[in-house]
């Protein structure tokens, strides 16, 4: 990765770091607000209608159950067109610009953060074949999503990367190298075969497409690392255990077994070979072949941990709910709780980090809008024509475009080739500022209501318990906590200190 | 001290620590599953054989030597399974406020009770109690009229811990012209008395609270009328320490269980251990425990010595550690990332029972604010 010498770019450098929602003023399409302002209404609808009434119900009864799968859920948000919301409408689907899905999995999220994860994690899934910009395969798998939605069967798609060895390694490539990895992808006529088990993979199984992370070369992980699309009932490919996790019951966290498992060309989303004839036939590229693996990890992580970061706000806004209702609603020591001065500076603490945790998802979505992933579609001529465009001339004249390798090398090109370091650095690591900063006040605001709340805090039927549940795994997924803040030193402060290098110590 | 009864809380010590071990990690999770699952009062039964919970059955001059038995053993039961050590931190401040109300005999009463059978059947020689609430607010929900020299109980308590499996409940009630409240001694199981189902909550699942619906229950006055809070405030100054001891345990085994996985799990190719993160980590959870452990040991010896404000500083060391021990099992499920987040491990349930342990005896900022009262009180003096 080119590291940048002079003190004057650095400096320019973290100024834009600092500024990127001032930058964002001129560049972002009027339309977003709008579209989000319609996306919320649908989130607050869904949450009114469905997630709040069952909540509490479906906690208990995975509680009692754990291997109970909620399809009617999935069914439900299936219907309301939750999973084809934020698929760009070139690719069959509503065309919602991307950040407001922050919005809505806090919105979703503050009533209860598994259903919300029942949503958002395909999203995630859907974050990795899109981070490829393979648009060959994008246009099959968004497509059946889409139809899925049309024929009433959802069809949603889950990220398959972590292994039972390894966790933190896998999300950095620069640790990468040393992973115990073991989810080998073997090169055969027609396709790959695969041989392994992914864990701890959400949605695991309510998905139908799998983008599973594998690696030719064992022994060398970060140069052979290949990203393909496994659909459910592939022979060879089979689910093993549901984790019995603390929280987020709803959302199962499965293990995904490769037996033998033969995957079709067709369905490899990318692969270092691709990678290494891009690099040949751009004659000049900017990186190497692990740095565009890497590039692509980054890209993913930056769009997925500001979703994990909206759904630390929303579980902070719930918490905070929580509180402000019991405070309203009881008295203790013959007075009501909203009326005595401490309870209203914890409660104003509380609002205080729900307000910060929401700013800093924003910060990385406009970060994703003009340096990231969405800065393609998030371009004021490309944002119109996707909206305006009718959608029978889309899928009958422009799609059909989409599967012409051509089209593939030339968005890569663009979005991968065309992306600078820099900017890579900035949107990965306001990601992970959103990230560690929205779940350790997500956690903080759920541990300020039980205390608030007092034996009530602790009761299930109150909920806030649920909250405290919940959030502590979104300080673990999407890597730990700190994990994300090493990423950011690297991003953000290593980058420009000479002889600094990253996960050396 | 004599030095044979030295030696028997020594050989409790060392009963409690392998109960702990071989008793308490196995099948734990299974019983965490309660209400889902059934209570096992099978071991509830050796843990009552073993003397766990009749530490505190007499009073005089042993009564600080039986403390310190007492927290040692709450503190090692809670590091495999603190709703264990809620059994008998529950039933130990039932007695605690029996004792401080002059009734020794009462408990004598109880244990004969007991031995020749005359509890409800099914039923554990334990008494409930409502422990996570302050009893001056669950009197509110309970009246007791007097009755050919009984009292009857109507009304509604929340929440009363081992409800659903003692034979006895020690419920405060208020009294027709009496200031104040009062405790009385309930029979469960019987006539008088519902409880409802196990409710479900946060940590310390087998050790449920149950909600009692009392219906004119006959019950008998403990102490004297109208001096409840004044027992109760007695009683709470001396196992706010025991309540520290818990949370003290839940905090070591969280440690213990971080740094045996920090020990194996090898990630950039080396063991987190040696990630100077994960050792900073480490660190500070050894160092709220090592400072969770003075402040016991201080304030047991301050116990001891009778030293004035001995009242103020077990107060003190529960909230501080109760406190602590939040922060501590959070990074204790931290470091063993998503491994820590799942039932496997015991983590997760630590990081459940001490959240639950914090509002142990009330609510926590309302005991903060009366912690200065308290203060000043003793500084005054």
């Amino acid at each position: 990765m080119a590291a940048l010498d002079e003190p004057r770019s650095a400096a320019k450098s973290e100024l834009e770091d600092a500024i990127v929602s001032l930058q964002a003023l001129q560049r972002i399409p009027r339309a977003v607000l709008r579209e989000t302002r319609q996306a919320l209404e649908e989130a607050k609808r869904f949450n009114r209608e469905v997630i709040r009434p069952r909540a509490l119900e479906l906690d208990m009864k995975m509680q009692e159950d754990p291997d109970y799968l909620p399809w009617d859920f999935v069914q439900e948000a299936n219907r309301r067109g939750f999973y084809t919301m934020f698929i760009p409408r070139l690719f069959g689907g509503r065309g919602y610009n991307i950040p407001a899905l922050s919005c809505v999995l806090e919105e979703m999220a503050s009533a209860c953060t598994a259903m919300a994860n029942l949503v958002g994690v395909h999203y995630l899934g859907i974050d990795t074949l899109a981070a490829s910009w393979n648009m060959r395969l994008m246009n099959k798998i968004m497509r059946d999503v889409a139809e899925g939605e049309r024929v009433g069967q959802p069809r949603i798609v889950s990220l398959a990367i972590t292994e039972p060895e390894a966790g933190t390694d896998v999300e950095e490539v620069e640790l990468l190298s040393k992973a115990k990895v073991t989810c080998r992808v073997e090169r055969v006529k027609g396709g790959r075969v695969i041989n392994g088990r992914k864990i701890f993979i959400s949605n695991g199984h309510l998905s139908t497409w799998h983008m599973l992370v594998g690696y030719e070369d064992l022994q060398r992980p970060e140069e052979t690392t290949v990203m393909l699309a496994v659909k459910t009932g592939t022979k060879g490919f089979s689910f093993g255990r549901m984790e019995k996790k603390m929280g987020q019951r709803a959302c199962p966290a499965s293990e995904l077994i490769f037996e033998d498992c033969f995957v079709p060309e067709e369905n490899v989303c990318f692969d270092y070979g691709y990678m290494d004839r891009m690099v040949r036939w751009l004659g000049r590229p900017r990186r190497s072949v692990p740095e565009y693996t890497s590039q692509v990890i980054h890209y993913v992580l930056s769009t997925s941990r500001a979703g994990v970061a909206g759904f630390a706000t929303g579980v902070a806004r719930g918490a905070y709910e929580e509180a402000l209702r019991f405070a309203v609603e009881t008295e203790v020591g013959g007075k009501r709780l909203i009326d005595q001065e401490w309870a209203r500076c914890l409660l104003a603490e509380m609002y205080k980090n729900v307000a910060l945790a929401r700013l800093s998802y924003v910060e990385t979505n406009y970060a994703n809008s003009l340096y990231g992933m969405f800065k393609v579609l998030q371009w004021k001529p490309m944002f119109y024509i996707l909206k305006l465009t009718p959608r029978k001339m889309m899928d009958s004249v422009v799609a059909p475009f989409l599967n012409l390798g051509a089209v593939t090398w030339l968005f890569r090109k663009i979005c991968l080739d065309g992306q600078k370091d820099e900017e890579m650095q900035r949107t990965s690591g306001w990601a992970s500022l959103s990230k560690f900063a929205a779940s350790d006040f997500g956690l903080r605001n759920c541990q300020l209501a039980l205390d608030l709340m007092g034996r009530a805090g602790v009761l299930f039927d109150q909920g806030a318990e649920k909250h405290l549940r919940d959030c502590k795994l979104l300080q673990i997924y999407e890597g730990t906590n700190q994990l994300n803040r090493l990423n950011l030193f690297n991003c953000l402060i290593g980058r420009s200190l000479p002889g600094v290098r990253a996960f050396e110590e | 001290m004599t030095s044979q009864r030295s030696e028997e809380w020594k050989l409790l010590e060392r009963m409690s620590c392998e109960f702990a071990l071989r008793e308490l990690r196995t099948g734990r999770e299974e019983r965490d599953a309660h209400p889902f699952a059934p209570l096992d009062l099978d071991l509830l039964r050796k843990g009552e054989e073993l003397g766990f919970f009749s530490l505190l059955q007499e009073d005089g001059e042993e009564a600080p030597a039986n403390l310190r038995a007492l927290n040692l053993i709450l503190e090692n039961l809670s590091m495999e399974d603190a709703a264990f050590a809620g059994a008998v931190f529950t039933h130990s401040l039932s007695q605690m406020v029996i004792l401080q109300a002059g009734r020794a005999d009462v408990l004598d009463k109880l244990k004969a009770k007991a031995a020749e059978g005359g509890t409800a059947e099914g039923r554990l020689p334990l008494v409930a109690f409502p422990s996570f609430d302050a009893p001056g607010e669950t009197a509110r929900g309970l009246r007791a009229e007097k009755q050919d020299g009984n009292y009857l109980l109507t009304g509604k308590a929340d929440f009363v811990v081992l409800g659903s499996m003692a034979a006895w409940a020690l419920l405060p009630a208020r009294t027709m012209g009496v200031e104040g409240f009062s405790f009385f001694l309930c029979p469960l199981g019987g006539e008088g008395v519902e409880a409802g189902p196990a409710v479900l909550s946060l940590g310390l699942r087998s050790c449920p609270g149950v909600d009692l619906v009392m219906k004119g229950a006959v019950s008998s006055l403990v102490g004297e009328p109208g001096e409840g809070a004044r027992y109760y405030g007695s009683a709470a100054d001396l196992l706010a320490v025991s309540a520290a001891a818990m949370s003290l345990g839940v905090m070591k085994g969280s440690l213990r269980e971080a740094l045996q996985y920090a020990r194996q799990r090898v990630q950039g190719g080396r063991e987190i251990i040696n990630w100077s993160e994960v050792r900073m980590i480490l660190s500070q959870m050894s160092l709220h425990c090592r400072t969770g452990e003075m402040l016991l040991a201080a304030v047991m010896q301050e116990m001891a010595e009778g030293k004035p404000g001995w009242e103020v500083s077990s107060r003190a060391a529960a909230l501080q550690v109760q406190d602590m021990a939040c922060q501590v099992v959070s990074d204790g499920v931290q470091l063993l990332g998503g491994n820590g987040y799942m039932r496997d491990y015991g983590q997760e349930k630590r990081f459940r029972d001490a959240h639950q342990l914090k509002v142990l005896m009330g609510h926590h900022p309302l005991r903060k604010l009366e912690f200065l009262r308290l203060a000043e009180d003793i500084d005054s003096h």
